[in-house]
């Protein structure tokens, strides 16, 4: 009686490999179509509700807070200002790098990050 | 740099890239259309399309893959799920229809050549041992791996593989040629 091992063997070996012959090719044909959104109007959905969201607040503030509020920006101190322009420039770029990490596959598998 | 299976699922998820799963689907139609040949008994039409419906469930499904097992192993329970669904729907899960295809394919009628006379061996064995012998014993898959594409527990297929195994042991000690 043959042993497991040998068993093993053979039954792997008895598997031929099967040849494509069109298989894939009929799989992705079968596949749902992919729903691309125009980017452009997803950049105009975002930049409108940014827009609406600024007037809906300069309105309900009566506009003195803007204005107070780059008054108040006008009194710091000039090193303070820079410091701050320099985290914002720090958090904007840093999200920057992440997108633009996220939507090229080559880079996002070099580096294997998860985001 | 080759790809591995995660990198092509990361990239199928986020870029929905049917490149990407096109690739998968290369990589493992032989496995998989190998597995459910040897499940409808060798029927190659209903085979491929069951692989076909298999493939087009994982492409659906793919968010709910978690990386826990081997995409291979995934793609085993969702094709093997594809089979057992069918069967039910032709009612070849039924115990009869078993034994009356063992009864109509008499061993001793067989092609004497080994990997025939395993191939035809591995065909008669019931529908639970022939599934964990071809996971586990063809396609390399662990007990525990097996087990989770069964959805069985861990040691009902240990003892499958150990019965399948004997049987065919038996059976082809008994064709081998004296």
């Amino acid at each position: 009686m043959i042993d497991d091992d040998t068993l093993d063997q053979q039954l792997r070996e008895a598997v031929p490999y099967i040849n494509d012959d069109g298989f894939t090719t009929r799989v992705i044909a079968s596949l749902p179509a992919v729903r691309h959104e125009p980017r452009w109007l997803r950049a105009m959905i975002v930049v409108g509700l940014a827009l609406l969201g600024s007037g809906v607040a300069y309105v309900i503030g009566g506009g003195h807070v803007v204005r107070e509020g780059i008054m108040e920006f006008a009194n710091f101190p000039i090193w303070l200002l820079l410091v701050f322009a320099f985290g914002c420039g720090l958090v904007v770029g840093a999200f920057a790098v992440i997108f633009a990490i996220r939507k090229t596959p080559e880079v996002r598998d070099l580096t294997r990050l998860d985001f | 740099m080759e790809l591995t299976d995660a990198d092509l699922v990361a990239r199928v998820l986020a870029d929905d890239d049917q490149h990407a799963f096109g690739e998968l689907v290369r990589r493992h139609q032989s496995s998989v259309r190998g597995l459910l040949r040897q499940l409808t008994r060798t029927d190659i039409a209903l085979a491929d399309d069951l692989a076909q419906e298999a493939f087009l469930r994982a492409y659906k499904n793919l968010r709910s893959f978690r990386g826990e097992a081997r995409f291979s192993t995934w793609l085993y329970r969702i094709a093997y799920n594809c089979f057992r669904e069918d069967a039910r729907r032709r009612k070849e899960l039924v115990g009869v229809d078993e034994k009356q295809w063992q009864a109509e394919h008499d061993p001793q009628t067989v092609d004497p050549a080994l990997r025939h006379d395993l191939m035809h061996a591995l065909s008669l064995l019931p529908l639970q041992e022939r599934t964990a012998i071809v996971l586990c014993c063809q396609n390399g898959l662990s007990h525990d791996e097996a087990a989770r594409v069964l959805d069985i527990p861990l040691g009902t297929v240990k003892t499958n593989v150990l019965r399948g195994r004997e049987k065919l042991k038996r059976t082809l000690a008994a064709w081998a040629p004296n």
